[in-house]
C-alpha cells in the first residue's frame, strides 16, 4: 500500500473523488462520476507528481443494479496499481466519455466493453462490435444474459458438480429473477 | 446429299483465350451474386462508424485485399482487410472474433477452481502465465499465503515456458520472412521444454498446473533429470540459434527500420512486454509490481531504443538469456516444504475486488476479479497483451509494402487465442 499516493490523489483530485480512497494489497481504488472521467484521467496522466502513463486495463462491469467502467493505471511514481471506478451508469442507457483522447489504445478496449455490455463511449470514433458479428443484438456479459445450462441461476434445472449449501437468492416469479446482483459495497 | 459449304480460306477461328470465360462453361456453376458477396470486402450493412465509413471508401487506384482468416502467416484466425495502392499499404482494418468463445462468461459461471482450466487455452503457447494471472488475482481476493517452495516452482516452470515461447517466436518470425531453418531448431528446443513440463504437470500444452495457494505437484525425478540435461547446454544452444538469424543479412535488412514504434506511441497504445521495452520503456511487471519471489531474484530488464521489428526480436532473445539466469537461481535457492496452502474445498471469498497482473512472454497479463461472496467469481475480466499489441498494427502498417506485413505483425507476436477470448 502506498500511503503517499493517497495524499497526492487527495491533493490533486479533491472533490472529484466520490467516497473514501480504498487501499488493499498493491491496489489503490478511487470512485468517480462518469462525467468526470476526462478531467480525472487528464490530471492523472499529466500531473508531474502522478504521471500515470500506461492504461493497463479498461473493463466494463455490470453489477446487476448499474454499470461501471473500471480503469487500471500504472505509474513509475507509485508501487501501486491505481483503479478508477466510474459509476453509476444506468443499465438502460449506459454512457461514458471515451478515454481515446489520451490513450489511443483504449479504442479497442472500449469496443470490447461496448460489444459485451452495450456501454456507449462518447468520443470513440470507431465504436462497433469487435468480437460478435455485426448483426448480433445482445450484450453477452450483462447479468441478465443467462446461459441455457446455467444451473446456478435457474433453480431445478441442470446439475452442478459442486455442492451448493445455500439457497438460491432469487425467486422464479420475481420479474428480475435470474439477475445476479452484487452487494452494495 | 447436302451440299457442303464451300470451304473458305478463313477457317472458323478458335476463340482467343481471353474469351474462354467460366460463365460460358455449362459445367461451372458460377453464381454471380454469390461470388460478388464472397469477394466484396465492403460490408453488406450500412457502415456503423465514421472510421468504418472512411476505411471502406475506396480512393483512386486503390484496392482491398483480404489477408486471412486462414492465411498461414496470420498466427491463427486473424483477418486483415488491407487497402492497397499498388503494393503499398494505405490502411488496415483487422477483423477479430473468429475464435471468440466467451471465456469471461464461462468463468463467471464456473467456480474458482474451474476457472484455472478455462483460462488455459487463451494463451496456448504459454498457458501457465494465464493461469498465474488468475490465481494471483484470486489469492489477493482471499488473502492466501503461498508456500515459498510453490512460488519457486511457479517461477521455474513459467520461465521455462517463457524460453519455449520466445524460441518459438524466433522460428515463426523467420518463417514469415521466408527462412525455413530456424523453426526446426525452435521446435527442438520447444519439444525438450514441453516434454520436461509434461513430466512435471502431466500435459504438454494446456497444463492446468497452478492452483489457488500453490501448484498441483512437487518436482519429480524425471523433470529434474531432463532439466539438468537441458540446462547443461541451454545457453550455448540459444547462442547458436540466435546466430542463425543475427548473422543473416537478409533477415536483418528486412527487419531493421520496419514498423518503428516510438516511446510515446507505445505508451499511447497500451502496448506492454517486449514490444514496449523495445521502444525504450523499462516496464516489466516482474520489476514494476513485483509478485511471487521475483524481488529475491537477480535479473536484468533488457531495453532497446530503436522500436523496430529487429529490436523486438533482439529483446526477446535477451530475455531468454535472463530467463536461463533465473532458472539457475531457482534451482540453487529452492527451499523445502509444502507446495500447497491449506484451503477449503469450497472457496467463497468475501465480497471484494482484486487485480492481479503477471509478465507473460507477450506482455502484461492481467485479471480483474470481483467476488460477491458466492463460489463463483462475479466478474472475471481478462486483459490480454496480444490484444493491445495487435491494436497497433493498423498504425504501423500504412506506408509499408505488402511483403512487410508479416515482418511487422509477427514481430509483435500476437496469439489469437488470447485476443479473441
Amino acid at each position: 500500500m502506498d500511503r503517499t499516493l493517497k495524499r497526492r490523489l487527495e491533493a490533486r483530485l479533491g472533490a472529484q473523488i466520490q467516497g473514501p480512497i480504498r487501499q488493499r494489497h498493491d491496489q489503490t481504488e478511487i470512485r468517480i462520476q462518469p462525467g468526470d472521467v476526462p478531467d480525472v484521467l487528464r490530471t492523472l496522466h499529466d500531473s508531474v507528481d502522478l504521471r500515470f502513463e500506461l492504461l493497463a486495463d479498461l473493463a466494463g462491469v455490470d453489477t446487476g443494479n448499474e454499470m461501471q467502467v473500471v480503469y487500471h493505471l500504472w505509474s513509475e511514481t507509485s508501487p501501486d496499481w491505481l483503479r478508477i471506478i466510474a459509476e453509476p451508469l444506468s443499465r438502460e442507457d449506459p454512457r461514458c466519455p471515451s478515454a481515446t483522447f489520451l490513450w489511443t489504445g483504449a479504442e479497442w478496449l472500449e469496443r470490447e466493453a461496448y460489444d459485451m455490455f452495450g456501454i456507449v463511449f462518447e468520443g470513440n470514433r470507431d465504436l462497433r462490435r469487435i468480437f460478435m458479428p455485426p448483426d448480433y443484438t445482445s450484450f453477452p456479459l450483462r447479468k441478465d444474459f443467462l446461459l441455457p445450462d446455467d444451473a446456478a441461476r435457474s433453480p431445478g434445472e441442470g446439475v452442478r458438480n459442486v455442492e451448493r449449501p445455500f439457497a438460491p437468492a432469487v425467486v422464479a416469479d420475481d420479474p428480475a429473477a435470474g439477475v445476479r446482483r452484487a452487494p452494495a459495497s | 446429299m447436302p451440299t457442303r459449304p464451300a470451304r473458305t480460306t478463313s477457317r472458323p477461328k478458335q476463340r482467343p483465350p481471353e474469351q474462354h470465360r467460366s460463365e460460358d462453361d455449362p459445367r461451372i456453376m458460377l453464381d454471380r451474386a454469390v461470388s460478388a458477396d464472397l469477394y466484396e470486402p465492403i460490408p453488406p450493412y450500412p457502415t456503423r462508424t465514421e472510421r468504418e465509413a472512411e476505411f471502406y471508401t475506396i480512393g483512386d487506384g486503390e484496392m482491398f485485399l483480404n489477408l486471412g482468416p486462414q492465411h498461414p502467416a496470420t498466427h491463427g484466425v486473424l483477418r486483415l482487410v488491407l487497402k492497397l495502392s499498388g503494393e503499398q499499404i494505405v490502411d488496415v482494418d483487422p477483423v477479430l472474433g473468429y475464435l471468440h468463445r466467451g471465456v469471461e462468461k464461462i468463468c463467471e459461471n464456473s467456480d474458482y477452481y474451474h476457472v484455472i482450466d478455462q483460462v488455459d487455452p487463451l494463451e496456448y503457447a504459454s498457458a501457465l502465465f494465464q493461469e498465474w494471472a488468475a490465481v494471483l488475482a484470486f489469492e489477493k481476493l482471499m488473502d492466501v499465503e503461498v508456500p515459498p517452495r510453490a512460488e519457486y516452482i511457479r517461477v521455474l516452470s513459467a520461465e521455462l515456458l517463457r524460453i519455449s515461447s520466445h524460441t518459438l517466436f524466433m522460428g515463426f518470425l523467420a518463417l514469415d520472412m521466408g527462412g525455413l531453418t530456424p523453426i526446426l531448431y525452435s521446435f527442438i528446443e520447444r519439444d525438450e521444454i514441453v516434454e520436461m513440463l509434461a513430466a512435471l504437470t502431466g500435459a504438454r500444452m494446456l497444463f492446468n498446473y497452478f492452483r489457488i495457494g500453490g501448484v498441483n505437484g512437487d518436482l519429480n525425478h524425471e523433470f529434474m533429470s531432463r532439466l539438468g540435461d537441458w540446462m547443461s547446454r541451454a545457453a550455448k544452444q540459444t547462442e547458436a540459434n540466435t546466430g542463425l538469424l543475427n548473422e543473416n543479412e537478409i533477415f536483418v535488412r528486412r527487419a531493421r527500420g520496419v514498423g518503428v514504434m516510438d516511446r510515446e506511441m507505445a505508451l499511447r497504445f497500451g502496448v506492454t512486454g517486449g514490444n514496449l521495452r523495445a521502444s525504450g520503456v523499462p516496464f516489466d511487471v516482474r520489476r514494476a509490481h513485483p509478485y511471487s519471489v521475483y524481488p529475491q531474484l537477480d535479473f536484468n530488464v533488457p531495453t532497446r531504443l530503436e522500436g523496430d521489428s529487429l529490436a523486438r526480436y533482439l529483446i526477446r532473445m535477451d530475455e531468454v538469456r535472463e530467463s536461463i539466469k533465473i532458472i539457475d537461481q531457482c534451482l540453487n535457492n529452492m527451499p523445502d516444504g509444502p507446495v500447497m496452502a491449506k484451503l477449503p474445498r469450497l472457496l467463497r471469498p468475501h465480497p471484494g475486488r482484486a487485480w492481479g497482473a503477471v509478465e507473460g512472454p507477450r506482455g502484461m497479463l492481467g485479471v480483474y476479479a470481483i467476488s460477491d461472496g458466492t463460489d463463483q467469481p462475479f466478474r472475471f475480466r481478462i486483459h490480454d497483451p496480444s490484444f493491445m499489441n495487435l491494436e497497433v498494427v493498423p498504425h504501423l502498417l500504412p506506408g509499408n509494402l505488402l511483403a512487410d506485413t508479416m515482418a511487422i505483425v509477427s514481430s509483435l507476436d500476437p496469439i489469437m487465442g488470447g485476443i479473441d477470448k
